[in-house]
């Protein structure tokens, strides 16, 4: 690792007008966005700006100068630079100006055969892509549904969500993008979904769970009740003796994949009569439920 | 991938009224909506680069918008270049023309 002050080529008395002067007189210089293509600067400003960092942080600098710590580790990490964006966009890029070499076209060489190719070739050019974000309903992600988005020009736009979605999924409605500059196609519609949770139904992976209230009699005795599923209400048997947190499964019954559907879990939850019941009361105090009901038994209370 | 305002303030570490003026300015110029702009990785990038034209490189407000239109020029250059380079290339060694070449020496 090379010395930071050499890097600048400052003295080791220098200010710290001193450094910022000698840094920016280098960034200028080598900047890699001031100098698309050329790697070389590209590695050297990664030296400069490291440097920089180090000497231009009073702390860092005495610890540097005391030898606490050392140059090493000060090169910036790997920084994506805008030239790299305007090197991959794909032709259309929002940004990109071809004017600079209009001039050259109107001459009747091989050259001017190719630009004038190129310049149609960007004329033809998709539109560029537009972005949207739909928030949907739970239950609208799990079956699909047919939704229409009311665009901020006031235009419409119909998304047809497909059932199963998963929350961030990004739909592309080909050629609902913005118009080519030129000629070309329209552009796509990017549509990024968010889903609104639901009151009662949970969602992990495929499955759909859900917690059921039932009452004590329903939970003790057993019998079939009504559950909501994605689909609409469905009859689920709760067998005797079942309790808060036992788990049943609805098979087929989540959301929809491919060959198949989820399942939806039911998770039973004991509710005691909300208002006190002088009936349950006094049934209660006669009852004696056995020696072996003692649910607090592994807490050797 | 997507990035809100919220996000791109965040990450771009500006506050809103620059993110205002740079857009104003149409130094960055979001897709969505004028009130609820999305903006990509290559506007984060661009923006990376804004800040460091004023901040490492002490250019002023005037500066930036020359420096922003000389590069999308620069770069608009750079791609036709590659365009053109690339279908030089592929009209110097046109296949069918290279294979009958090479064998009708042999033949005749």
């Amino acid at each position: 690792m090379k010395d930071p002050y050499e890097v600048l080529g400052v003295a080791r008395t220098a200010s710290p007008e001193d450094v910022q002067k000698a840094y920016r007189r280098l960034a200028k210089k080598l900047h890699p966005d001031l100098n698309p293509g050329n790697r070389e600067s590209e590695e050297r400003f990664k030296e400069v700006s490291g440097a920089n960092d180090l000497l231009s942080d009073p702390d860092k600098r005495k610890r540097f100068d005391n030898g606490e710590i050392d140059a090493s580790g000060t090169e910036r990490q790997q920084q994506r630079y805008y030239k790299d964006y305007a090197a991959e966009a794909a032709a259309g890029h929002p940004y990109e100006n071809r004017s600079g070499y209009a001039d050259f076209v109107d001459t009747d060489d091989i050259f001017a055969e190719l630009l004038r190719r190129q310049e149609q070739q960007a004329r033809r050019a998709p539109g560029p892509d537009l972005h949207y974000r739909l928030s949907i309903e739970f239950l609208d992600a799990v079956n699909g549904a047919a939704k229409r988005l009311t665009l901020p020009d006031g235009g419409t736009l119909d998304v047809t969500i497909p059932p199963g979605i998963q929350e961030g999924q990004i739909l592309r409605l080909r050629g609902k993008g913005a118009p080519s500059k030129g000629e070309g196609n329209a552009g796509d519609a990017l549509v990024e979904l968010s889903i609104v949770p639901h009151r009662f139904f949970s969602r992990q992976g495929d499955d759909i769970h859900i917690e059921l209230p039932v009452t004590l009699a329903e939970a003790a005795l057993g019998g079939r009740i009504k559950v909501p599923t994605p689909t609409g209400p469905v009859l689920l048997t709760v067998p005797k003796g079942s309790n808060t947190g036992s788990t049943l499964r609805l098979k087929g019954k989540g959301v929809p994949r491919r060959g198949g559907h989820g399942d939806e879990f039911v998770k039973l939850k004991v509710m005691l009569p909300t208002e006190p019941n002088p009936e349950l009361e006094a049934f209660l105090s006669n009852w004696t439920p056995g020696a072996d009901y003692d649910p607090r038994r592994d807490m050797q209370l | 991938m997507i990035i809100t305002k919220l996000e791109f303030l965040d990450r771009a570490q500006i506050d809103r009224d620059t993110l205002e003026v740079w857009i104003q300015e149409e130094w960055l110029v979001p897709s969505g909506s004028a009130t609820e702009p999305v903006f990509s990785e290559a506007d984060l990038a661009r923006a990376d680069l804004i800040r460091d034209l004023i901040h490492d490189l002490g250019v002023n407000a005037e500066g930036v918008g020359p420096i922003l239109s000389l590069l999308d020029q620069l770069h608009g250059l750079r791609r036709v270049l590659a365009e053109v380079l690339q279908s030089m290339r592929q009209r110097s060694v046109p296949p069918e023309a290279g294979r009958s070449m090479g064998r009708d020496p042999e033949r005749s």
